[in-house]
């Protein structure tokens, strides 16, 4: 995961450079935030079936909802725009990540698990607001997708908050 | 001053307003206003204009989750603070003051 966090970061940083040309075209952009959406739901529905803890579950139930109703606006404004969500290296580097993640968290119960998916979500969700912040928005060309992304936004910004709280509540150290 | 004009005094000094409906709107993960002053027989409605759903949420009483669009009422009963918060958001709070 982290390995694809430092490319998610390396994206970033390149997007950041004055210089730098927008990197993504709008259907690239629209396939990363269904992407970024997806995988949250996804594993939040494999925390469900983890966690017997009821903040964490609670937690999970929120991601699945507002990622899902999130993903339903975007298809809707996809579907309204002509836009088909084109595949790109950004979405791959989020789905490893993904893959990864689950990868790690698979072994785990109990405590363990819902530190580690505590600390996965905090990660996750700060690296989605870093991309809103300073790829997605920015590079976006059309005038609706921007506005998805910027009301989006807080809600992204809300559920790292609530991430870290819950976390906060579990004690124990980092990683395991 | 005939007898009518004097209940009608006595009725604007001394009874209680007529209840009002005050509005809250949630947008931007946010309870706007975030603190909310009504009197008892107030109606308190909150009107979600997020994408996520929402609810207004304190002991006791809450409003149903709330979609994007949709609205949820409360009508004020008791004199006191009331703590409310998004159920599904815990981060989220808002504050009504009920008092005469």
């Amino acid at each position: 995961m982290l390995v694809t966090l430092a490319l998610v970061a390396a994206t970033l940083q390149a997007a950041q450079k004055p210089a730098a040309a927008p990197d993504l075209t709008d259907p690239e952009v629209a396939h990363v935030a269904v992407t970024a959406n997806a995988i949250d739901i996804d594993l939040a529905k494999f925390a469900q079936t983890r966690t017997r803890t009821p903040a964490v579950r609670q937690f999970a139930q929120t991601m699945i909802t507002d990622h899902s109703a999130v993903n339903a606006q975007a298809a809707a404004l996809a579907a309204k725009l002509g836009v088909t969500p084109a595949d790109n290296a950004v979405s791959q580097s989020l789905q490893t990540g993904a893959a990864d993640a689950r990868k790690s968290l698979e072994p785990l119960q109990g405590a363990a698990f819902d530190r580690a998916y505590l600390d996965r979500e905090i990660g996750y969700h700060q690296v989605v607001l870093d991309a809103i912040d300073k790829l997605l928005i920015p590079t976006t060309d059309n005038a609706e997708l921007k506005k998805l992304l910027v009301d989006v936004r807080p809600a992204v910004a809300t559920h790292l908050e609530h991430a870290k709280h819950v976390r906060s509540e579990l004690g124990g150290a980092s990683g395991k | 001053m005939n007898w009518l004009m004097a209940v009608l005094l006595v009725a604007a000094l001394g009874g209680a307003a007529p209840p009002r409906t005050h509005t809250v709107e949630i947008r931007g993960m946010e309870f706007h206003p975030a603190e909310l002053t009504v009197a008892p027989g107030d109606t308190v409605v909150w009107i979600n204009r997020d994408i996520v759903p929402h609810t207004a949420t304190a002991k006791g009483w809450g409003t149903d989750v709330l979609t994007q669009g949709q609205s949820g009422r409360i009508v004020a009963r008791h004199a006191g603070m009331i703590d409310y918060a998004c159920n599904l958001h815990p981060t989220m709070h808002g504050k009504l003051l009920v008092r005469d």
